[in-house]
């Protein structure tokens, strides 16, 4: 969906992207994590064609940023780490405009958005003026300005900000059901922790690089997590025996690769019961994004 | 509707604000009506309260529809939004200022009433276009203004606020004067004007003047909203203003006695009497005159950009990239509007020395003038380099300095042709002193800019 080449963007005196090569997968949440400094609201503002590069390109949907900027924005949403709202305007004010626009006509624009504040939960706020609403309301409000269009792509900076925990779960929350409607989703932050839950994928900027040259898949793939409800003996062994590569092992659990679909896995499952293994869970494993992250940026604990 | 300008209404047009401008004018014009004199006789004050409305806070509210999107971080969505530049325009000159123009409405009726009375329905109408383009002006100079003034970046939007709204006020006052003036040149018997070669009558010349420079005033807001929107302008409607301009500041050559087209009536007296003596007595080419009246305007255009614009450090050297791989087009494309206004007065300047080849002396002082505005430009993009946007301000008090404050200190060496351009006696050596230091800044400025440029 999105495929950036040779990417490079100067500040006076300082290049804050170096020949950055990435693809960015559709409906997907990819998580653009590093440092504070390492360049990720830079790469975010270039794949929001808010600014121009010095050399290379972004192409959105087949768009080049530098061609055709109008036509992406068109289909995109961002939402910057610090944003703004028009204080003085209701929700419904506020919500209207954006959908207006966005270029959607005054006939559907009432629609529009009652559907985005329903979306983030802020659909009997409507008359509340935004200036009047809590941190975290707002934040809704601002990402229901960015979706209000139902744009293909939406690029979060630092989005969790400064929300509670249930807010942050409320966001999590939110983020699955627009990828799961087919949005594509970056999501920049420094904070690893309110990644883990929603991101399918995750890029490391670090110092105007991406850490290992390219995105690194957290969900999905052939991974699978097996533990036992009691230790018992020989499990690696058991596992090798039938097919699968054991990545990690411990008395009572072990991750593994298992290659095939749905039925290699019933099968080897089956094996592990019928064997007498206490299984207690058998599930895709989920890398852990700090580990990952640490792994890839060393030097930088 | 325009989406801006509804969201500019409901934020500027609350009812509760236009009942009350409504209510104290009104209260105003009662006092006025049994006040005959002085300040509150009522067309006087509503003319005061009509510059009050459409120009002075007129011209603020216009600057913060831009500066205070950036101030509250709500820039970047309208960046992001479908809405045209035309449309951004339009809606927030006109929207932003919507509680101005309601009370300049107001006060409008009460200034051409009189003028209806004594001078006809005519004159009120034409007196009413000319204050309601004046507002309209001076709106869009001050919202030019911010859009120029945001690539600077300055971080202090109060200061960039009082700039944009000074340009825009001073604008409506060159724009009034300029009108006012009409009547003093009919009280001296001058009833036209002449423009390459033809009479105009005063007053429809300085109308359509007036009107004309209003299309370019929006037409340059339309310009810098495009570039803020992510529009690729390219340099053409830059060069057309430039030929606008030039074209029309070198049509006034017959203030100069000079004839070329046409035949405008004779002056026995006065500038053009004079202006026709020193021409014959240098025997300077009556082409010639034109040609330096537009090159001193596409001088003051030189200058005026390179004060304005940006000179981002990393856009000069990706423009020098271009340049050294060949690519001059895209270079072109891409050039800042100061870029454009050196290279079209350099090509005047040259064309000028070679026409007054016959007359050494204001040929070299010509040469000298172009290498010292290379000097000039260099220390406005020195100042930027070294000093931020604050640079400029300090690139205009070197400027103040080279051409106030040392020449009077060499004045008695008599070496004043090393710093400024004129009548010099050692014009050859002005030349040559204009070049060297103009060649030198630019070998300093390539210098700055390949040090700074980030290692991969």
């Amino acid at each position: 969906m999105i495929e950036i080449r040779d990417l490079v963007f100067d500040y006076p005196g300082h290049r804050a992207l170096h020949g950055v090569n990435l693809s960015i997968a559709a409906s997907a949440i990819t998580a653009l994590v590093g440092p504070n400094g390492a360049g990720k609201t830079t790469l975010l503002r270039l794949m929001a064609a808010l600014e121009t590069p010095y050399d290379g390109r972004v192409t959105i949907g087949g768009l080049d940023t530098r061609e055709q900027p109008r036509a992406i924005h068109e289909q995109l949403g961002y939402l910057p780490d610090f944003f703004g709202l028009y204080d003085a305007l209701t929700v419904r004010r506020c919500l209207f405009y954006a959908a207006r626009s966005h270029g959607i006509g005054p006939g559907e624009a009432k629609g529009a958005a009652e559907a985005a504040a329903s979306r983030v939960g802020i659909a009997e706020r409507m008359e509340q003026p935004a200036g009047a609403l809590s941190r975290g309301l707002r934040q809704r409000l601002a990402i229901a300005q960015a979706i209000v269009h139902r744009p293909k792509v939406l690029l979060l900076d630092e989005p969790a900000a400064g929300l509670d925990p249930q807010a942050r779960r409320d966001l999590s929350r939110l983020l699955l059901e627009l990828r799961d409607d087919g949005m594509t989703l970056v999501v920049s932050s420094h904070i690893l922790a309110e990644l883990e839950d929603y991101s399918d994928r995750m890029v490391i900027v670090d110092n105007g690089r991406i850490a290992g040259g390219e995105s690194i898949a957290l969900k999905g793939g052939n991974r699978l997590r097996v533990t036992l409800a009691q230790a018992k003996e020989g499990l690696a062994d058991f596992l090798k025996a039938h097919g699968a590569e054991v990545l990690e092992t411990g008395p009572d659990r072990a991750v593994v690769a298992l290659a095939g679909e749905a039925d290699a896995r019933a099968a080897l499952l089956a094996a592990l019961i019928a064997a007498g293994y206490p299984v207690s869970e058998f599930a895709q494993d989920t890398q852990a994004l700090e580990k990952v992250y640490f792994a890839r940026v060393r030097g930088r604990p | 509707m325009n989406p801006e300008l509804q969201r500019n209404l409901w934020l500027e047009a609350s009812p509760f604000r236009l009942a009350l401008i409504a209510g104290l004018l009104l209260l105003v014009f009662a006092a006025g009506s049994v006040a005959t004199t002085g300040l509150m006789n009522t067309p006087r004050a509503a003319l005061g309260l009509y510059w009050f409305f459409a120009v002075l806070w007129g011209t603020r509210s216009a600057a913060l529809s831009v500066v205070v999107e950036i101030r509250e971080r709500t820039w970047d969505s309208q960046k992001l939004s479908s809405i045209g530049p035309w449309t951004m325009v339009w809606g927030k000159l006109f929207g932003a200022t919507a509680a101005n123009w309601f009370g300049a409405l107001v006060c409008l009726p009460f200034i051409l009433w009189p003028v209806w009375h004594d001078d006809g329905a005519g004159a009120a109408l034409l007196y009413g276009v000319i204050l309601l383009s004046l507002g309209v002006f001076a709106q869009a100079v001050a919202l030019l203004s911010s859009l120029v003034l945001i690539h600077r970046q300055t971080g202090n939007w109060r200061l960039d606020m009082f700039l944009c709204q000074v340009a825009g006020i001073g604008a409506a006052f060159a724009y009034y004067s300029l009108w006012s003036s009409i009547r003093a040149f009919r009280e001296s018997g001058t009833t036209t004007l002449a423009w390459w070669g033809h009479d105009f009558t005063l007053g429809s010349f300085h109308l359509v003047s007036l009107l004309l420079f209003l299309g370019w005033a929006l037409i340059g807001c339309w310009r810098a909203m495009r570039s803020e929107l992510r529009f690729a302008n390219g340099p053409y409607v830059w060069l057309a203003y430039l030929a606008y301009v030039a074209v029309y500041a070198a049509g006034f050559y017959a203030v100069f006695g000079v004839e070329i087209l046409g035949n405008p009536s004779a002056a026995t007296h006065g500038l053009r009497a004079t202006g026709a003596r020193l021409i014959d007595e240098n025997h300077i080419p009556p082409i010639s005159v034109p040609l330096a009246l537009a090159g001193l305007i596409l001088m003051g255009s030189v200058y005026g950009m390179a004060f304005l614009e940006a000179k981002d450090p990393v856009r000069l050297r990706w423009l020098g990239d271009q340049i050294r791989t060949g690519r001059w087009y895209s270079a072109f494309l891409a050039a800042e509007c100061w870029m454009l206004s050196y290279a079209a007065t350099l090509i005047a300047g040259l064309a000028l020395a070679i026409l007054w080849a016959g007359t050494p002396a204001a040929a070299l002082a010509v040469l000298a003038m172009l290498g010292f505005m290379t000097r000039d430009i260099c220390i406005f993009l020195l100042g930027r380099m070294f000093g931020g946007p604050k640079g400029d301000f300090g690139a205009l008090g070197i400027l103040a300095a080279l051409y106030l404050l040392l020449p009077t200190l060499l004045r008695h060496a008599h070496a004043t042709f090393l710093l400024i351009p004129g009548p010099h006696t050692d014009s050859l050596l002005s030349v040559m002193a204009a070049w060297a230091q103009g060649l030198g800044f630019c070998y300093w400025v390539a210098r700055v800019i390949r040090d700074r440029a980030p290692r991969s």
